[in-house]
């Protein structure tokens, strides 16, 4: 039977990440994997975290109860969005007069949550779904000798007893899907923190200080590429990256890509068809690699 | 005689009103980028452009929207059916009646001349077809409620006065064969109500008969690289182009907000209908700045408004100006300081260094102000510190920071601690003494360190954590209880009598 998802982008995505939702589209294609888009999906709720519990849990569970309606599970591309899905998820699953309250909000346009939504992330339906045996039947064009380092992603890992996304200190889903399409994923000893994106815009300095961090110490470690399978993630690992490499003056740049861009490319898919000219540090050399 | 003395005042008022709307364009300015440039510089430069247009390849583009978003309004046939069939019922209509039945003397037409003793239904069908597509309006706006559509007292005017006019254009019409008596009144109504929406026209929801299309043409044809006066110009006559028609609203990412939080100025609709009188406002009220700042920082310019609007108003720009405008009126914002920024921090080159830290201070050091224990350290603690009550508000997460028996596990494991040479200076707190400060009761210690603020939210400590300690959750917590005593503070201090000097 054909898997179908509904498909949840984000806010991030469409608008200035576009070639991450373009490359998964054409991967998950070829994999036999059915999409649904729904516009009625709206922002996750993560960033009212910070000031408004009570209305990120209705941003969030808007969507959970859209997907519901669908009768779909969703599949998600934003580790930020995937973590605040999962986290509202099992607030109201813990929660019943929460959920009483927010199902009294959302009647207003007609929905109602009951629990059912199923929340994964592109990685995880890749990892468990379609499985590793079976992506690599796909690989018709694997990579040879490109080292890459996967960056994981806080808030798909953490906290672990809420997104069940993998073993929260060792990990290995990435690095296994990364390793199927003959890629070497790298060993990195900061391979597990933060990007610094969360406080771009609240305090840059720490921000770049954290993704400086990550450079350097993925580039100390070997790698050719980063990559991610965040917006989040991408934005401060591209745009960021172009922006303080001039004012701080860094003397190497360590491009990143989003997962699908690398998968696409061993699947035999066409560069343009996977957006790599959107990426703002030029990632076209990673072709080279390609038997 | 009674046509001519109402016609002519009429129209001199629309005129008037056409030349103070048109010159308003380049009068006023709003945001950031606009402040510098004169009247004549950005008339100048408009013309400038035009001609430029109109000279290059980019005619082709004009020709092709007027055709597609101007004739044919495909941007709202992609949003909604009913809603094109509705507004191609008016606009096909009232197009027609103005070019053959309006300006009949002017524009001879052979299509009334047979009809001069009979009924014309020529006028008939396509004053019905006014009056449907005002009653589609109405259905969706009363009966079908469109979420988050609000209905403002410029909506009501538009369709009340086509509505008088219309049926009294086909009441005119109906008796003109039957009863002289009730034609010559149904006359006067229509007359009246024409030269009444005529001199109104410039300042009523209607004046988007021409600034819409305006809007359209215009923004095919610039972008970021435009003349930056241009931009000025363009988007105060984007403020006239609005038609208040709610699609942003529908299609808005975080609408749904609104919903709880009840600030309407988080629709991008209703802060539309709020831009086009703060251009000429002198004064705000603490409480009314507060709600825009609000609303129109919670956004994650995600752009659906800009792809979405009928009338091309490129939104996301507008949104960006002025946000920046409104933050740097000296008044704090707590949403700055979540990932709502990462826009601003994003396009931090485009603002200069001073003003873009301003603000992020201001917010930084108005939410952590109420909380004293934590600027004199030499203070002494309350015995009995405010327990029951402040944890049991403070932690909607549970309890679970009360098994901490400060192992420091979360400080070590913090990027942002790790990031500091004196953590402990530059941060106020550490996570471990955060959690310590709730067990204890500590209010000011628990809600007042910038550690708080700064923190990523990557979820290491609460990871790490031996005692599954939900720290990372707990200062969510905190960081929206400290939101709420700074918000209370704010109203009790408050009063709608203060005024804000807008600086015009």
């Amino acid at each position: 039977m054909m898997m179908k998802f509904a498909l949840f982008l984000g806010c991030n995505i469409p608008v200035r990440v576009p070639q991450y939702a373009l490359a998964a589209r054409a991967v998950v294609d070829k994999l036999g994997i059915e999409m649904v888009d729904d516009r009625e999906f709206k922002c996750c709720g993560n960033p009212i975290r910070n000031t408004d519990h009570q209305t990120f849990v209705l941003m969030a569970a808007r969507n959970l109860a859209l997907a519901e309606k669908l009768g779909l599970d969703m599949m998600v591309l934003c580790k930020c969005c995937f973590g605040s899905l999962k986290k509202a998820a099992r607030l109201l699953a813990q929660d019943a007069q929460l959920q009483e309250q927010i199902n009294a909000q959302l009647a207003k346009e007609g929905l109602h949550y009951a629990g059912k939504t199923n929340v994964a992330h592109f990685l995880s339906i890749l990892y468990h779904d379609i499985g590793i045996d079976a992506l690599k039947e796909k690989i018709t064009k694997p990579f040879k000798g490109v080292k890459v380092a996967t960056h994981y992603g806080c808030h798909a890992l953490r906290p672990s007893d809420v997104t069940e996304f993998d073993d929260p200190v060792a990990p290995v889903l990435f690095d296994a899907l990364v390793s199927a399409t003959g890629a070497l994923s790298i060993d990195w000893p900061l391979k597990l923190e933060c990007c610094g994106a969360p406080l771009l815009g609240v305090n840059d300095r720490l921000s770049r200080d954290l993704t400086q961090k990550k450079l350097v110490d993925g580039r100390r470690s070997g790698a050719d590429y980063l990559c991610v399978a965040c917006p989040y993630c991408q934005m401060q690992f591209d745009q960021v990256q172009q922006m303080m490499a001039f004012e701080r003056d860094m003397d190497f740049r360590l491009p990143s890509l989003v997962f699908p861009q690398l998968l696409g490319l061993a699947m035999g898919i066409e560069g343009d068809a996977l957006g790599l000219n959107q990426n703002l540090l030029d990632i076209s050399g990673i072709q080279s690699f390609l038997e | 005689m009674f046509y001519h003395i109402v016609l002519y005042p009429a129209l001199a008022v629309f005129g008037i009103g056409l030349i103070y709307k048109i010159s308003g364009w380049f009068r006023f300015s709003i945001g950031i980028h606009a402040k510098t440039m004169t009247m004549w510089a950005r008339m100048l430069s408009a013309a400038k452009g035009l001609v430029a247009v109109v000279l290059s390849q980019k005619l082709f583009t004009l020709i092709r929207v007027f055709i597609v978003d101007v004739l044919f309004q495909v941007r709202i046939l992609k949003e909604d059916k009913l809603r094109w069939i509705m507004h191609m019922l008016m606009y096909a209509g009232f197009m027609f009646l103005l070019f053959t039945h309006a300006l009949e003397k002017i524009i001879k037409t052979s299509l009334f001349d047979r009809y001069y003793l009979s009924l014309n239904p020529y006028l008939l069908v396509a004053g019905f077809m006014i009056l449907s597509g005002i009653g589609i309006a109405a259905y969706r706006r009363f009966v079908l409620k469109v979420p988050r559509l609000s209905t403002n007292a410029m909506d009501h005017y538009a369709m009340i006065i086509l509505a008088i006019l219309l049926i009294s254009g086909i009441a005119m019409e109906l008796t003109k064969l039957t009863s002289y008596n009730h034609y010559q009144k149904f006359w006067y109504v229509h007359i009246l109500t024409c030269f009444l929406g005529l001199a109104y026209l410039p300042f009523s929801k209607l004046f988007h008969i021409l600034t819409t299309p305006a809007s359209l043409l215009v923004n095919a044809v610039m972008d970021t690289h435009s003349d930056p006066a241009n931009i000025a110009t363009r988007q105060i006559m984007e403020l006239d182009a609005c038609t208040h028609c709610g699609t942003c609203s529908y299609r808005c990412s975080v609408a749904v907000a609104f919903d709880r939080i009840g600030n309407e100025k988080i629709l991008p609709s209703e802060r539309m209908q709020f831009l086009k009188r703060y251009i000429t406002q002198k004064h705000l009220s603490p409480r009314g700045l507060a709600a825009i700042q609000q609303g129109i920082y919670l956004c994650t310019n995600c752009d659906r408004c800009t792809v979405v609007c009928p009338a091309g108003i490129n939104l996301r720009d507008l949104w960006f100006n002025v946000r920046e405008e409104l933050i740097q009126r000296g008044q704090a914002l707590p949403l700055m300081l979540t990932p709502f920024s990462l826009y601003r921090g994003l396009n931090q080159p485009k603002i200069d260094s001073e003003r873009y830290d301003r603000p992020l201070n201001a917010t930084q050091q108005w939410l952590t102000e109420p909380f004293e224990l934590l600027k004199n350290t030499d203070a002494l603690i309350a015995f009995t510190p405010e327990t029951a009550a402040f944890k049991k508000a403070a932690v909607v997460s549970g309890t679970s920071f009360s098994y901490c028996f400060t192992c420091e596990n979360c400080s070590t494991v913090c990027p942002v601690v790790n990031d500091y040479e004196d953590p402990q200076k530059q941060l106020d707190l550490l996570p471990h003494q955060i959690i310590r400060s709730v067990g204890l009761g500590l209010k000011d210690l628990a809600m007042g360190s910038r550690m708080l603020w700064y923190c990523l939210t990557c979820y290491q400590c609460q990871e790490h954590c031996p005692q599954g300690v939900n720290v990372t959750d707990i200062f969510f917590d905190l960081k929206n209880l400290a939101v709420t005593v700074a918000e209370n503070a704010f109203e009790s201090n408050v009063s709608d009598k203060q005024a804000i000097d807008l600086g015009r």
